[in-house]
């Protein structure tokens, strides 16, 4: 039960991130929100650097995140729960039919229950505001193309003042 | 934080001290097992029990052991079969100094590695071998990293157990990071002299076959089918002189599989703490027997193929061929213990350990898979085959045939390719056909295909050359192969093989080479293009720095593992620029595959089949560059 209300509550505070790049369409706000600090991070094949996040409650930064692989990567933000049920979901996607198709975009899937969530192609920089929530202390970021987190792209963002 | 060249895997003191006791107690326990198979693995604060490049010293000889419980003679390495892990590092000049103290010669053959055709260790071929009690020092620059292994080229010594691992280290950074590492190396054991076994296999070539057909079976598929349908479907094995279950030549009725030396009983075990990522990297080091190898509750992320790095591809479930080798990170999460269960492709037995947090633990062995049948598939490249009989043809035996995928077919051809009208077809024009082709047909090309010129021409007729990387019609690489259920697990498939970048090498082929993997059962003949080594006159030659496409078509039953010494394959799977490259190509039966091949390596290089005694019958040609 506490990990549905944690994950209920990744769910309200995406509410806040805005997606450039990809996903920019998606979200209609633009914003007036104050960006506290501009972080930038690395996607590789199969890495992020930094490896970890620290954030206070509260704070708003903005990701700039630069794919510098030769794969498409995604950034997403959510608890461990959350990026699992989205792996899932990308792994079904990608294995649909009978193998040999796997040509799917599988980034472009929908970023289940709304995480707040960047897909950038190799070689391009996309940006994703987020504020970090009051009440969690833990979640993660992660890759959830299939194979891309089980080889070592997700990192823990600890949120503590 | 800075940017590191090297993941690294930061252990605290504690789980050092932790490890180190543990290893004491289970090298204790493990006896004469080669150290690299120490139960706590490697990791890179924690490099132990193995022989380290660049100078490494090796002898050969033959020792009394224990193997599954009885005595054995295997020939060792460094005193233990299987032998030493050798970890070189890429960019290292590797010396291994191999000394050979059996009574007759030997040789080392390092599997994968890209090196001077002076340095590969094919006795006849590249060099003259290792006489007894001589000393040969291989020199080479290692100039790449992943996971290989070596094995002796000389007869049947590699059934004896000389084969071992080799781990080379990445000078740049793998696109994977991991805690902690485990090699399972895999090989089948005979307590049979070798030779002995060739001599039966000789006799008769279902002499391991325990697993034939009985009259159970036939009431079963009478049940099913129908008996006219299962009348006929056995009348045209007979009639082949062939068993449908002649899935493996030798079986577990000779063979202890074992992994990393170890009989199932034995239960080898891997140790990890729960939450780390480890890399297995898996190797068949097997004379003649593939495995489908999982981890039930585990799934594994593939992530790179005979040493080279793919696109990483989670999977319940995958096939490895012999002497490929596979490279998978597992995270088990929970705190119990896992079974590795690699189960011999005709089901005849199994190898297996533990993957768990302490030793002593132990998980649910999974019941063994019943021994398939091999369909009409298998039959696709026999050109003798009584037309007529296909009518009788079930769908059980099409199982080969993915009809989801025929959605890009046209359609108004597609009505009229109904069962019953099958046998109505045309017999004449489909005799010039060539069935290894239609087989396996790449559907996803199917479409563009006119089917007007399909029924009737050759594929030798097709003006000009498929596109590099693409698929040849008759390849089955979305296909698992013999004995794996579809969509019972996710199960890796050729196809899904891709590397992160194109290889450097992006010319189109300037001319196919096509070879047919043939032989005659009956007399366990095995050869490519019907001629045995023995009969053929002169090595195949590539131009020096051409680049060719090697096609090979399977013309019998049984899947061949083909391997190229020197040179890589860069394996056609319809993966256009990102085609994976290998060193051992798993062929089908009735399956057309093809790679892509530079000649950059000046020499003389063994080519053949890595099914051992199917190499020592004569399925092996030299190839010369120059």
């Amino acid at each position: 039960m506490r990990k549905m209300l944690l994950a209920m509550a990744v769910g309200l505070f995406s509410t806040t991130a805005l997606g450039a790049g990809e996903h920019g369409g998606g979200h209609g706000i633009q914003s007036d929100v104050q960006i506290d600090r501009t972080i930038s991070f690395e996607a590789g094949d199969m890495w992020f650097m930094p490896g970890n996040l620290d954030i206070a409650p509260g704070e708003t930064v903005k990701f700039e995140i630069t794919n510098t692989g030769n794969l498409e990567h995604e950034f997403v933000i959510g608890d461990a729960q959350a990026q699992e049920a989205h792996r899932r979901m990308m792994q079904e996607m990608g294995s649909g039919g009978h193998g040999g198709h796997g040509d799917h975009d599988m980034a472009e899937g929908d970023h289940g229950g709304h995480m707040p969530a960047v897909t950038i192609a190799p070689g391009e920089t996309a940006t994703l505001v987020w504020t970090a929530p009051e009440n969690v202390d833990n979640l993660e970021f992660a890759c959830n193309i299939p194979g891309h987190y089980e080889s070592g792209m997700s990192g823990d963002i600890v949120i503590q003042s | 934080m800075a940017a590191s060249k090297f993941p690294s895997f930061p252990l605290s003191r504690r789980q050092v001290l932790k490890g180190g006791a543990a290893l004491g107690l289970g090298s204790a326990a493990l006896g004469l097992t080669p150290a690299w198979a120490n139960p706590w693995g490697q990791s890179n604060v924690y490099p132990q029990g193995i022989v380290t490049g660049p100078e490494i010293a090796l002898d050969i000889r033959r020792r009394t052991l224990p193997i599954a419980g009885r005595n054995a003679r295997p020939i060792c390495i460094n005193g233990t079969s299987p032998g030493p892990l050798i970890r070189l590092q890429e960019g290292q000049d590797a010396v291994l100094r191999v000394t050979n103290l059996l009574d007759e010669p030997t040789s080392v053959h390092w599997h994968g590695l890209i090196l001077p055709a002076g340095e590969d260790g094919a006795p006849g071929i590249s060099f003259a071998g290792i006489a007894p009690g001589e000393t040969f020092t291989y020199r080479f620059p290692v100039r790449q990293h992943g996971t290989y292994w070596y094995h002796s080229h000389s007869g049947l010594q590699e059934q004896l157990g000389h084969v071992g691992p080799i781990v080379i280290d990445a000078a740049e950074r793998e696109p994977f990071r991991y805690d902690r590492e485990h090699v399972l190396l895999l090989t089948d054991w005979t307590f049979e002299d070798p030779a002995r076994v060739m001599r039966n296999l000789k006799t008769g070539e279902g002499y391991y076959n325990y697993q034939e057909r009985t009259i159970a079976d036939f009431l079963a598929d009478v049940r099913e089918n129908g008996f006219k349908e299962t009348a006929q479907m056995r009348a045209m094995w007979a009639q082949m002189r062939m068993s449908s279950r002649d899935i493996a030549d030798v079986t577990g009725s000779t063979y202890t599989y074992l992994l990393n030396g170890h009989a199932p009983g034995e239960n080898w075990t891997a140790l990890f703490k729960a939450g780390e990522r480890i890399r297995l990297r898996v190797i068949n080091g097997s004379a003649m027997s593939y495995f489908d190898v999982r981890i039930p509750g585990l799934k594994m992320t593939v992530v790179a193929a005979d040493g080279q790095p793919v696109q990483p591809v989670p999977v319940d479930e995958f096939r490895i061929a012999v002497a490929e080798t596979y490279d998978v990170l597992v995270t088990p999460e929970a705190d119990t213990a896992y079974t590795l269960f690699a189960e011999a492709m005709d089901r005849s037995g199994y190898a297996r350990g533990t993957l768990a947090p302490r030793l002593g633990m132990q998980a649910e062995i999974p019941e063994r898979r019943r021994i398939a049948d091999r369909g009409m598939e298998a039959m696709g490249a026999h050109g003798g085959m009584d037309h007529a009989s296909m009518a009788g043809m079930d769908d059980s035996g099409m199982a080969g045939m993915d009809h989801s995928n025929m959605a890009g077919m046209d359609h108004s051809t597609m009505a009229g390719m109904d069962h019953s009208t099958m046998a109505g077809m045309d017999h004449a024009s489909m005799s010039a056909m060539d069935h290894s082709s239609m087989q396996g047909m790449d559907h996803s090309s199917m479409g563009a295909m006119d089917h007007s010129n399909m029924s009737n021409k050759d594929h030798s007729d097709h003006s000009g050359m498929l596109p590099a990387g693409a698929a040849q019609p008759g390849s089955q690489y979305d296909q698992a192969g013999i004995g794996i259920v579809p969509g019972e697990r996710r199960v890796l498939l050729y196809s899904d093989l891709k590397s992160f970048a194109p290889w450097p090498d992006r010319r189109a082929p300037e001319r196919e080479l096509e070879l047919h993997l043939t032989g005659n059962m009956e007399r366990y003949m095995w050869s490519f293009d019907g001629k045995k080594f023995s009969e053929v006159s002169g090595p195949i030659h590539f131009r020096k720095d051409e680049r060719l496409r090697l096609i090979l078509v399977n013309d019998t039953m049984m899947e061949h593992p083909i391997h190229l010494h020197g040179m890589w394959m860069e394996l056609e799977n319809g993966a256009g620029e990102l085609i994976p490259r290998k060193h051992t190509i798993n062929v089908k039966p009735g399956e057309r595959v093809s790679a892509l091949i530079t000649a950059d390596a000046e020499g003389s290089w063994a080519f053949h089949c890595h099914l051992l005694y199917h190499m020592d019958a004569g399925m092996f040609r030299v190839v010369k560059v120059s």
